[in-house]
Parts: C-alpha cells; structure tokens; sequence
C-alpha cells in the first residue's frame, strides 16, 4: 500500500461553447469528481442577486413581496461575483450589506402615464455599478431586439407607479435558487457500445430496421449502402435499455452490449446568464479548490490524520 | 395566465349552473309576490257597536333596486355592501287595501322594509352588465349572481329536497301504526302546491277495518276524516256513483293480468267506506258539510260567524288538495288516491320510494321566500286586526272604527317593516321562525355562506342539493344511498365523505331546473299550456274526466294526471303513442307545449309502480337534456328536457353504439348526449376519471374545494375575513372539456409539478412527499392569506347617536408611532407583528386611548386599509386587511388531481435530488411509488405521460373522460371490436388505445414510451438501479397548513379548578396526553416517562398532610407572629403549618400529588364525605 498514489489528472475537452451553453467532456476521474462539480456548479459559484427590496411606492396589482421576489430572480451579471464579498463577512460595512465590496444598489421608478398598459421590465432597473446589471438576453437570443424589453416585473395601468430601491448581494445557489448562476448542469457517462456483428448478421433487413427503431434517441442506423447497422450517435443514449429488450425480445440475446465507461463523462451546462458558461466551469473548479483547501487545512483534518494514516495523508495531498 | 377577457356569451355554459336561483327570484319579484298576496285572505274587522266591517288586505307590491341611503338615485353596488358589511337590498313597498263593507276601496302605500335582493337578479344593479362594467363595478368580470350580500357576507340559499308536489305517493311507514289504533303503516301522500308555492300535504291512510282516513294539518295538528265523509261532501254524488268510481278497477277479466291493480276486495272496502257515512247518518252532501263544519268552526280563524257549510268549504278550499280549485277535481283525485291505496294493501303496486329522486323535486330560493314572506303577511294582517279589536273593545280609548285615521294609527303601532326584516333575517340565519312549519321538513338551514375559498368550492354551493337537515339526523343510512333513479341528475361522484355524505349531493353539469322562465325569459302562463296540453290529449283520444261517467278503470285505461289533477282516460292501448306523440311536440317546441313538459308514463306491469301517465309542467323539478332518437334528428332539434319521473321508465342507451344490455325488446327511444354529462362540474374536472378507482373520484371533488387557488379576480375590492391565494397559479396541460367550457382558467387552482415516482430519502414515506427548495424557491406553490379587520366604532354604543370613539393616535406615547399613523390607522405595507398595536381609538368622552392588537401567532403585513367616509366628521368604520405570506413549509398540504393528497415532509436541496441524465432536469416533487398499488389512480399516472407528451408538443392534452366511448357514437363506422380482440387485451388489440397515443407522444421526441426516464443520484452522481416514472402532474395546493395547526407548549396557562393545562390551540393549551397514551406508556414500561407526562408537568402539587388524622383540608400555615425585617432578607425558618382539626402541628406531613385530588377532596368534603390519607414512608409500606 506504501507509496501508492490515488492521484489522477483528469482531462477535458471543450466540444462546445456558447456564452450561454457549455459541452465537454471529462475523462479520467470518478463520478464523484463529475457529481462535485455539477453540484458546485449548481448551488455554490456565487453570483450577484437582489436580496434586499426597500419599496416606497407600489400600486401595481402585485404585492411588495411578490415583486422583491420576481426582482430576485432576474439574474444579473455576475462575474464580479467571485471577487466580491459575501455582506455577512464584509469588514468594511460591518455585514450590513450596503458598501461597495459587498453589494449593489439599484433603482426603480416606474409610472403609467397613458391608457396602455406599461410593462415594467429588468431594463427598467437602474444599477450603481455598471458591471452589474440585469442580463441581456436579446442579442444572444437573435429575437428582434427593440421587441425584447427584458424581463417583465409587473405591469402597470393608468395611474399605477412602482418606486423601489434595491440591493444586490453576492450569494451561494445553496442559499436561494436566485443565486444560482446555472440553469441546467447534467452529465452523462460516456457509453461504450458493441454490436455483435456476427449476430447482427443473422437479422433480415426488416428486424435490423425493427431494432433500429427501438431506440427512442437515434442511437444507432443502417447504412444504406452495406445493410449494416451503425452507431451513429452513443451518446444519444440515455441507457434506456429498450434496445437491449428489443433484442432480448427478438431473442437475440446479447446482439448489442452497452457499458457506461466509469471514467468519462459529457458534461452540459446551461447558465442563466449570470455568468457565461465556460466562467462559471472554472468558478466551479475554483470553488471545489477552495474547499478542499479547506477540509486540508481545517483542524478537525489534523485530527482525523492520527485516525486514518494513510488516508489523512492523502487527503492532504500525499 | 392570460387576461383577454370572456365575451359575455362565452360564459353562458357558466351562467346556466347558476341559472335556477336568478330565474326563481326574478319571478318571485316580477309576478310571485303579487300572486301571493292576492292568495292572502283579507282579514275582517267587525266592529258590534256600528255594525261596519272593515276588510284589510295587502296588494301590489313592489321592489326597487337597492339605492344608497344617502343620495337619492345613487345606486348601491354590491362590492361597497361587502366593504362596507351592510346588506345588499331594495325597498320593499305595498298597498295596504282599506274597505268598509262594500264600499270604495282606500289604498294606501305602505312599507314593507327592505327585501335583500340576488345579485345578477332583475333588480339587481349588476344585471345585464357586461364584463367590462362588471369590472367598472369591482366586481368579477364573470360574476354571476345567485347569492344575497347580508352584513358584507355572501349568502346563498341551499336547494333542499321536497317531495314531489302533486303527485299522489305511496308510503309505508312504521309511524303511521302508532297514529291511532286500527291504522296501518300504508298511506298514500300528496303534497300539494299552490300557486303561490305554498304547500299543504295531504294523506290518506289506510284502516285494519278496510276503510281510509283523509289527514291533514292545521296549525300544527293533524286532523282526520273518515274518506267517505269527504267524498260525499265534495260534490253532489250518490253512493252508487262513489262505489262504481272506486271499484271500477276491478274486474273479473284482467284478475292477475298485466296492470290489474284491483281485487275483488275493493268492492267490500268502498262498501265500508260509504258504510262508515251511513253510520253517522250521513247521507246528503249538505249533511256531511255541516257534519264537517260543526267540527272545525272552532279551529279555523275568521269564521266564527260564518254557516257551517262554508266553514266546510273553507276546509276543503284551503286544506285539502288546495292545487285544485274545482270540488269536482278534488273528488277525482280522491278516488284516485284511494284506488292507489288500495292497489298497495293488496300488493298490486308497490310502494313509492320518498328518498328517490322519482318523487322528488326541489325548494328554490324565489319560492322559499315567497312561502315565507306569505305567511308574515299573513301575521302582520292578524296581528293588525288583533290590535284594532283590541282597541273597539277598550271602550275607555275613542276609537271609531269609520276614521281611516284611526285606523292608520294603530297600523303604526305594527310597523311593517318587520315583514322585509323578517326576510332578512332569515337569510341570514337560515332558520325560518314561524308557528306553522309551513309543510316544510326543517326549521333551520336553509342559507349557508357561499365561501370564496376558491371558484370550485363556490360554484359548488349553488350546484349543491340538500336532502334535508330531518334526514341527517335519521340513524339509517337508506336515505344516504345512491339510487338509480337519480343518475344523471345528481353526481355520483361529488359527495362528501363523512356526517353529510348522501344528504349532500350535486347536480350534474347538465341538470338544470325548470322555472316559471321558458328558454326565452318569458313568464310561463300555466293555465294556458294545461290548456293546450288538455286540446292535444283529447285530440289524441283521452276520454276527459268531466262529464262524469262511469268508465273502465286499470288495466284497460290508465288516468292521466296533469300537474295533480285527474284530466282524463287513456286506453292502454294508445297510450304508448300519445307518449310518443307528446315527446315529439315537446321537441318540436309547440305552441303551448313547453319544452320540459314531464311526461310520466307509468306502463302496465305485475305488480310494478302504479300505472298512469303523469303529466307535470310545474316548475322546481330537475330536468336534464337527452338525445330523442325516435325523431329524426334535425340538427339540434332533437334535444328533449326529461325528468327523473320520467327518466325511470324509459329506454335510454349511452352513446358508446352498444346497446347496453337492452336488446330488441326494449329498443332505446333516447340516448345520452355524452357520458360526462353525468358528473358535476367539479367531477368533470378530473382528468381521465374513467380510469380511477371511484372513491379517488370522491376525494378528489372534496380536494378540489379546499384548494387554495386564485379565489376572485376582484380580490382588492373585497373584505373577506379569510381569503386563500395561490400566487402563481398555473393552468393545467391535461384537461378536460370542461375546463374550457366552465372557463376555470380564469381561476385556476393548482401547478403543473414535475413529479417523479420514486422511494428517496425515506422522507416520501406514508404519503409525505418532498418538495425541492429551488422551486419553492423559485416561486412554485407560494401563497397568501389576506384577512381583514373590521373596526366599527358605533356598533357597541347605539345608545348615542354620536359615537364617543374616533381613530387617532396618542401623541404623547411614542412606542406606537412606528407601526400606527397620525390618523390612528396603520401603514399600509407595514409589517404587524404578533401582540403590536395597529390601531388606535380615542375615547372622546374619557380621553382615553385603546390600541388594538393583532391576534394570532403570525406577523401579517398591512395590505389595504379602507375607511367608511358615511360619517362627516370622524371615520367610523374601518376594514384593515392584513396579508400572511405562506409560502410552503414542512407539513404543508398538496394533491394531484386525484384524490391523492400528501404533506411536505422536506424541502431537499436541489443538488441532492436526483437529476435525468439526457435532460439534466430535478423533479419539483417527489411522492413514494406505494401511494398507486392499493389507491388504483391509473389517471394520474396517464396525466404524467399525457402531460410530459404535451409539454414536450407544446400543446394541451384533453383529458375528457369516456372520451373513448363517445367517440365510437360519432364515427359509427368504427366496427365493434369482436370478442376475440377483446380477449386479446385492449391495448395489445386495439390501436387507438389511449397509452398507445400518449406513449407515442413521448417517442417522437425520443423519451421513454411508458414515461419513465433514467435518473442519476443527486449525491453520489451514479446511476439509479431503476429507471423512474417522471412527468408533469397538475398538483394543487390544500389549505390546510401546519402554520394554522402547530400547537406546542412548555409551561402555560392552566385551568382555574384543576391546575392542569388548558385545552385549545388559541389560547396556548397544552395537547390532550389521554387513555391511549397512557396505556402505551404503561406498556413500554415507561413510568419515568408517565410520571412526568401526567404528574410534574401537568398539576403537580405539594400539600400538607397532617399525619394524624389523615386530613389534607384541615392544614393551614401559620404565619409567624412578627415577621422580623432583618436587612430586607425574606424571614428564615421554615412556614409552620398546623392542622385546624388536631390544633397541632406535629404531625405535619409534605405529600406530593396531583392538584386535582385535594380538589377532589373538597368536592368529597362539600358532601359531608372525609376522606384520610394514610401516609407512610415509601420504603417501609
């Protein structure tokens, strides 16, 4: 067991990358390396939301709180977040959340002057600081732009007005789903697929199709000129299985074999907006970091050290 | 949500449900009470000493829309009554009717008070507006009446079950036995109507002897009259025609046949009946009137003077069959009875149920009020003349009787107001307060408050059919059946489970209830369509009853009835196509035939329901439309209104193209438009309730109206004590026809969860379920309750007409200033705590401030303070409405839509859920895979397919029950599949299976045919062994939360007798730790436990006992005789405690024992019985 290393190096490759979308893979290492990333990537990459509402007009249909919520989802651009101070730790304003390094102001004032209906949307928020702002969704979308006015708060009509001040704060996912930066982060592992051949070759052209057509993804085709059934897209595959049941019912057992290789996965990250897609992976890599760091430094380690040996010494980076 | 607003007559589906109140009062308002009070006898004052008669009566009433007291003409909406929580109603005048002798009559406008008006009704100032003025008035834009707004609160009158008017019933019951002796338990009953839609039931009961008894009330008793007697008084007759009239349903020929109703027995009991007259020596008409007369001249009021003839008259005129106006008719249909009876002791026919549907119809509002209304009329006209004769008697008062203005005065002291404030209060309470009953089974319960807790549960109460308060408190559970006669009438489905279930019922969606209102609004005129139905039955062949002739009875010809009156004979041959010919002119809307005509044929049968054809045109009967299919159909003409009378005897087959059992022989005559119409608008909102197990069904309607969802559009204009909101409501993907057609949209109830069917965590155990925090988080399930305060400073002190309160605020006490503004009223928006004042009152005379505190446990937030500007000067009244915010925590209550409801047990992290690996999607919810084995809620698990099928579509998916079914009706071609495909199992065989098609909803977009989806651990990121069942499921909140039900206690308030912990979650009681507890604790052996449990933590007491005589009464301290102050130090030393009864000290014992004991020895002593303890040291017992 001495001198054994349970270092690995994991490896990965960007396929795909949009500000918003991120596809990659992650090779070499564990699912609890994938699973910790997708979970840092969902709940603790901070980000920047409106945390505090101070209303001092609202005659809209919407109650106060009901709007300081709708104000907290609207994501906001956050990559000054991981520089930013959580307002519970900020020396400079004693937490009270209201000083440079820890929050963001923000304003309101909305009045409905004529017959129409006024919507009151993210653009009309006016922040302290221009590196915070509510995020812009309608060029990355392609929509017409001067159709796109953002994210509707409330609506107001003839004579209704909103007057609110509001203060943004950096904040973990974990704490409220405002602060999470990523919309949708999954993984899959990577499927490893074989096709008997020699058993393949046993099926007419119709019971090829049939089976072909079992899979509810395009996973696998037949090549129009050889007749021969190919994976065209494994990773489509969502281990259904219902290929393998087809088969089985078909009672061809054992025609296709499916494993999920246990070292890579694909990776897919949506982001809100808040954070582009590709920052918020590092974020993600630099907070798994960071807490790390901290389980290797806590005391708690140390102590634990003198009870597992070996296993101390690893987690210590050995 | 979508807020275009519903074009008027897109509502009209929505309008018809509501329809049977508006129609009944708009009748009662526009022609009823004028009827009634031309019905209402004048009373007569005679004065002896002038000899001048004065005749009292009341006429031409009228109603006017409700008005603000004010200004004149401005008009009083109904959203400033709820606010203001005054009651929504018009003025309400009459002519009272002044004539001496046979001279002029003098009128003079009188009122009557104020007569609480339905909203959305002809005086209503809400009718006929449209949606955009609805909306101008702060009402709903789809508002639609029914209800009467009394003291601000919504009231609704309850639909209760009556027995059908004038129909002859035959009952068997035990109570008749004990009636008197000689009498049997068969009677035949019949309640008759009026047309002011009073009733008087009318029995004939039968005798051990052979003859019959006529019963009827008056004032609260039952009086009875040999039918002989009657028959004979009835009309000029002799006792061969008598005798010939009720044998004539007996023959030798048809003995035992089909339809025969009579036996050679009848013959002997009409000699008995004519017998029992000849024994009083009664022979002639006139005798037997006189004989009648002499009896009940002292009973009946106003004709003492009268002959005794017409005291007789009077009997029959307002006692007996009072539907009929005509002695010959009377006569008839007494003979008609007795036939009826007689058929039921010898088992010829059988008896009629009371409790079904068949013999039932319904009490509307308009007629409720009415009958009451007539009867307090009736009252102030006795009490009027009480006091006039009062007042000619007392000679030593100047009254003349001939002076109008005499008269007026003393009308003033009976102010007839009263009359419309009776009516008011009755709404209000629900309790009729009246001497004689007035033929009705109940005294209270008539109105419940329409609540607002979400639309369905309000839509309910006007849907809602009551079988009677009498009822609930009967120990059999025969009246709580479901019977078959009431299908498609009342649902099935739509009962509470529980004390009301049976008596409550709803009607279906398609039900509806006739009125005086034909489908163009006009007012039906009965004496003309009796009339005209009279023309068709005799051109048709029907032998009419009067030129009386002896005529062959059951079963050569049946009577036909209309509306209670024997019109005429039907040979039983034709009679099948007179009921055919009548059917087909009442589709074809013919002049004078009205379209929800009842036509009751009774056919022959071996000793079936008694024979005849029952023609009913009345209103207040349940009506439903079904397909008539011997007509050939012409596009919608072919619709025909049918009754539950009806409904029984004839052939109608669902529309699922079979022929549903029936055959040749009985071929269907109609058809069933579509199988939903058999479940109410709640049940129709189920999804694919044709796949639940039925008691799913019955949950789910009960669910449903305990939502809470998004209650009213209106919701800032209104002053609701507690109104439930749902603050982003969704509307579902899997819906059912009726969704669309009753518009529900515009109130949804519930969100659309992603819901994954799996066992995680342990915390989704026994029905819990958990929620993940992201969504809640993210808004899913958050919610509101907005309670309002009502401050009205004049209502204690009516004394003064200036009240001595005023809202200010103190300006010397600072502490109140941050929660209470300078006009003494809090800010809106501001957050109130538990126990902190917001408000604040000036006692003008004492000077004195008083603060009012806000009750409960929770913090509200102050969301609207309206003020009453009625009085100039200083604000009087106030509404304060607070809202909580209950977004969902941990005990909350949640349901599907089918019947399948759970309580939050976690709010799980996002991240530790587990997550769809193609997808990247977390379930909002999860619920436990052992909730669907033993529940068999099929439909939900085909809504979470259907519903990820049309999410993934962007399309809705219709849900419409029997939907399979209906649809073979309409494309006929669809062959019937053989029973070898059946055998095969339907979804193998058959393609148009409904999996089938949601399944390949799923496929298409590449997802899993059956719905299920491969998860991967949200902790550990592997793979679940076990692919899992995820889909959307329409879930909706239950308004019962932990928030309104926590109860938790250390030490408190304890009671003042017993020393123990209260009871009552409001007052900060303890929970009850009882019997079963107890015997548990014992069980696990747990004394340690038990002790503390009912001992120290409940009413531990140490006491002194004094060990000699055993007292624990008797001991007293001693207080040392100078208490020495040293240094501001208590005194040292023990107390010393002596016993009164030992005048010693020495034996002085401290026992520790449970308070209640030394009361209980108190209480022993106060009965002269001591009781002594013997103490002794634990260890040496």
């Amino acid at each position: 067991m001495e001198g054994k290393s349970y270092q690995r190096f994991p490896k990965v490759k960007i396929r795909e990358m949009k500000d918003d979308y991120l596809k990659f893979e992650l090779r070499e290492t564990d699912a609890s390396m994938a699973n910790a990333l997708r979970r840092v990537m969902i709940a603790e990459v901070p980000t920047i939301a409106i945390d505090l509402v101070e209303i001092e007009v609202n005659s809209s249909v919407l109650n106060d709180e009901f709007i300081a919520h709708r104000l907290g989802l609207v994501p906001l651009t956050s990559e000054r977040a991981m520089s930013m101070r959580f307002s519970r730790d900020c020396d400079a304003c004693d937490g009270d959340g209201q000083c440079e390094f820890c929050s963001v102001e923000f304003h309101l004032r909305a009045k409905c002057h004529s017959d129409q209906t006024l919507d009151v949307t993210s653009k009309d928020l006016y922040s302290s600081d221009h590196t915070v702002v509510p995020v812009d969704f309608s060029d990355s979308a392609g929509y017409d732009s001067s159709e796109n006015r953002g994210i509707i708060i409330v609506k107001l009509r003839r004579g209704q007005e909103l007057r609110l001040r509001a203060i943004a704060r950096k904040g973990i996912g974990k704490d409220h789903a405002k602060w999470s930066p990523a919309a949708t982060v999954t993984f899959m592992y990577e499927p490893d697929i074989r096709i008997n051949e020699e058993l393949m070759d046993t099926l007419t052209f119709e019971e090829k199709r049939n089976w072909v057509d079992s899979s509810p993804t395009k996973v696998f085709d037949i090549d129009p000129n050889t007749h021969q059934v190919v994976v065209v897209d494994p990773e489509a595959y969502t281990y259904d299985e219902e290929v393998i049941k087809k088969a089985d019912a078909m009672g061809k057992h054992g025609l296709v074999d499916i494993t999920a290789k246990e070292d890579s996965f694909i990776f897919t990250v949506e982001s809100t907006g808040a954070i582009k897609a590709s920052q918020l992976l590092l974020n993600a890599i630099e907070v798994l970091k960071q807490k790390l760091d901290a389980v290797r430094l806590s005391d708690d380690t140390v102590e634990a050290d003198d009870q597992f040996g070996e296993l101390g010494a690893h987690m210590r980076g050995g | 949500m979508t807020m275009k607003s519903v074009p008027e007559k897109e509502n009209e589906d929505l309008r018809e449900l509501f329809r049977h109140h508006i129609e009944s009062f708009d009748h009662m308002v526009s022609e009823g009470l004028e009827t009634m009070l031309l019905r209402v006898k004048p009373v007569k004052v005679y004065d002896s000493s002038t000899g001048k008669t004065l005749n009292i009566s009341l006429e031409n009433p009228e109603v006017h829309q409700p008005l603000k007291e004010s200004r004149v003409g401005d008009l009083l909406l109904p959203f400033e009554c709820r606010q203001a929580k005054i009651s929504y109603s018009g003025k309400f005048t009459a002519d009272v009717c002044f004539q001496y002798d046979k001279g002029a009559v003098i009128r003079e406008k009188i009122s009557l008070g104020s007569l609480p008006i339905m909203l959305k009704s002809k005086f209503c100032n809400l009718r006929g507006a449209s949606p955009q003025k609805l909306v101008f008035y702060r009402e709903e834009s789809s508002e639609m009446g029914g209800y009467f707004i009394l003291n601000g609160l919504e009231r609704v009158v309850r639909l209760v079950i009556a027995p059908k008017r004038n129909y002859p019933m035959s009952l068997v019951r035990g109570t008749y036995l004990n009636l008197r002796e000689g009498y049997t338990d068969k009677a035949v009953s019949i309640r008759c109507v009026r047309e002011d839609q009073s009733s008087v039931t009318v029995r004939l009961y039968y005798l051990n002897n052979g003859s019959a008894r006529l019963g009827f009330w008056i004032k609260g008793r039952e009086y009875l009259l040999p039918v002989g007697i009657v028959l004979k008084a009835l009309i000029d007759t002799t006792d061969r025609e008598i005798y010939a009239s009720l044998t004539c349903c007996y023959s030798d020929k048809y003995e035992k046949g089909k339809g025969a109703v009579g036996t050679q027995l009848v013959g002997e009991r009409a000699q008995i009946i004519l017998d029992e007259a000849r024994y009083l020596s009664l022979f002639t008409q006139r005798q037997c009137l006189e004989h009648i007369g002499e009896h009940f001249q002292s009973i009946m009021d106003g004709l003492e003077n009268e002959s005794y003839s017409s005291v007789a008259d009077a009997v029959f005129k307002d006692y007996i069959f009072v539907h009929l106006d005509n002695n010959y008719d009377k006569f008839n249909l007494l003979i008609f009875m007795v036939q009826k009876l007689f058929s039921l002791i010898d088992q010829t026919s059988v008896p009629d149920n009371p409790d079904s549907l068949q013999n039932q119809e319904v009490l509307l509002p308009g007629h409720l009020i009415t009958i009451y209304l007539k009867e307090k009329v009736e009252d102030w006209l006795n009490k009027f003349k009480s006091l006039i004769q009062d007042q000619i008697n007392d000679k030593s008062k100047n009254f003349d009787l001939c002076s109008l203005a005499d008269v007026k005065k003393v009308m003033d002291k009976n102010p007839a107001r009263n009359i419309g404030l009776a009516v008011e209060n009755m709404l209000k309470t629900g309790r009729i307060v009246t001497r004689s009953g007035l033929d009705l089974q109940q005294r209270a319960g008539f109105t419940v408050q329409a609540e607002r807790l979400n639309y369905l549960r309000f839509l309910s109460h006007f849907r809602a059919v009551h079988r009677g308060a009498s009822a609930a408190a009967l120990r059999t559970t025969s009246v709580r059946k479901l019977l078959p006669e009431s299908w498609g009438f009342l649902c099935p489905v739509h009962t509470p489970d529980g004390d009301p279930c049976g008596l409550l019922n709803h009607m279906t969606c398609t039900c509806r209830i006739t009125s005086y209102l034909d489908s163009q609004g006009n007012t039906k005129d009965f004496f003309d369509i009796r009339k005209s139905i009279l023309s068709v039955l005799i051109e048709v062949g029907m032998s009419p009853s009067l030129p009386k002739l002896v005529h062959a009875g059951l079963p050569e010809m049946l009577s036909v009835l209309l509306d209670g009156r024997v019109v005429g004979y039907l040979s039983s041959s034709e009679i099948e196509k007179v009921v055919a010919h009548l059917r087909r002119l009442k589709v074809s809307s013919a002049p004078g035939i009205p379209d929800d005509l009842e036509v009751g044929y009774v056919p022959l049968s071996m000793g079936g329901a008694y024979p005849g054809l029952y023609l009913s045109t009345s209103p207040a009967r349940l009506v439903r439309p079904v397909r008539n299919i011997s007509i050939p159909s012409m596009d919608g003409q072919d619709i025909e209104l049918i009754g539950p009378f009806e409904q029984v005897f004839m052939e109608i087959r669902c529309p699922d193209g079979g022929d549903g059992g029936r055959r040749q022989s009985f071929p269907a005559t109609h058809e069933e438009i579509h199988p939903t119409g058999m479940l109410s608008v709640v049940a129709n909102l189920t999804p694919w309730s044709d796949h639940n197990q039925s008691p799913r069904n019955m949950y789910q309607c009960q669910m449903a109206k305990q939502t809470m969802a998004f209650s009213s559009q209106a919701i800032h204009f209104r002053a609701d004590q507690k109104l439930y909101h749902l603050q982003t409501p969704q509307s579902p993907i899997v819906r059912t026809s009726a969704y669309t057609k009753y518009n529900i949209d515009e109130y949804p109830t519930g969100t659309n969860a992603i819901v994954a069917v799996l066992a995680y965590t342990g915390y989704d155990m026994e029905d819990a379920m958990i929620l993940n925090k992201s969504s809640v988080d993210r808004g899913m399930f958050h919610g509101q309750i907005y309670q309002t305060e009502t401050i009205d400073l004049s209502d204690g002190s009516k004394r003064s007409d200036r009240s001595e309160g005023m809202f200010r605020r103190s300006t010397l006490d600072k502490s109140v200033h941050s929660s209470i503004d300078s006009d003494g009223l809090p800010y809106v928006g501001q957050m109130i705590k538990p126990d902190e004042p917001y408000c604040s009152i000036y006692n003008k005379v004492t000077s004195k401030i008083r603060t009012v505190t806000r009750k409960g446990s929770e913090p509200g937030i102050v969301d609207y303070v309206a003020v009453d500007v009625k009085n100039k000067t200083d604000i009087q009244k106030v509404n304060i409405r607070f809202r909580q915010p209950r977004n969902p925590v941990i005990g909350d209550k949640f349901s599907s839509r089918h019947g399948q409801k759970g309580v939050c047990s976690q709010l799980w992290p996002d991240i530790d859920m587990p997550f769809s690996g193609a997808t990247g999607m977390r379930p909002d919810l999860i619920i436990n895979p052992h909730a669907f084995p033993s529940r068999m809620t099929i439909a939900m698990l085909l809504e979470s397919i259907a519903a990820k099928g049309g999410s993934l579509h962007g399309k809705y998916v219709d849900a419409t029950p029997f939907a399979s079914s209906a649809k073979k009706a309409n494309g006929e071609t669809v062959p019937e599949p053989s029973s070898v495909d059946k055998a095969n199992g339907e979804t193998e065989s058959n393609p148009n299976s409904l999996v089938d098609e949601l399944g390949k909803m799923l496929r298409q977009k590449g997802f899993n045919y059956h719905g299920v989806e491969v998860l991967y651990s949200g902790v550990y990121g592997t793979e679940l062994k076990c692919e899992i069942f995820m889909g959307p499921v329409y879930y909706q909140r239950l308004r019962h939360m932990v928030s309104d039900k926590f109860q938790v206690r250390s030490t408190g308030t304890v009671d003042q007798v017993t020393r123990q912990p209260i009871k009552g979650r409001k007052r900060g009681g303890g929970v009850r730790f009882g019997e079963m507890e107890r015997d548990s604790m014992l069980a696990h052996g747990a004394a340690y436990l038990l002790h503390d449990r009912l001992h120290t933590c409940s009413d531990r007491h140490i006491a002194d006992v004094c060990t000699l005589c055993g007292n624990i009464l008797t001991t007293s301290l001693v207080r040392p005789q100078k208490p020495r102050d040293v240094g501001g130090l208590p005194p040292r030393g023990s107390k010393k405690v002596t016993c009164h009864f030992c005048q010693s000290s020495k034996g002085m014992e401290t026992v520790a024992m449970p308070y209640v004991f030394r009361y209980l020895a108190a209480e022993l002593a106060a009965m002269n019985i001591k009781m002594t303890l013997k103490v002794s040291n634990g260890a040496g017992a």
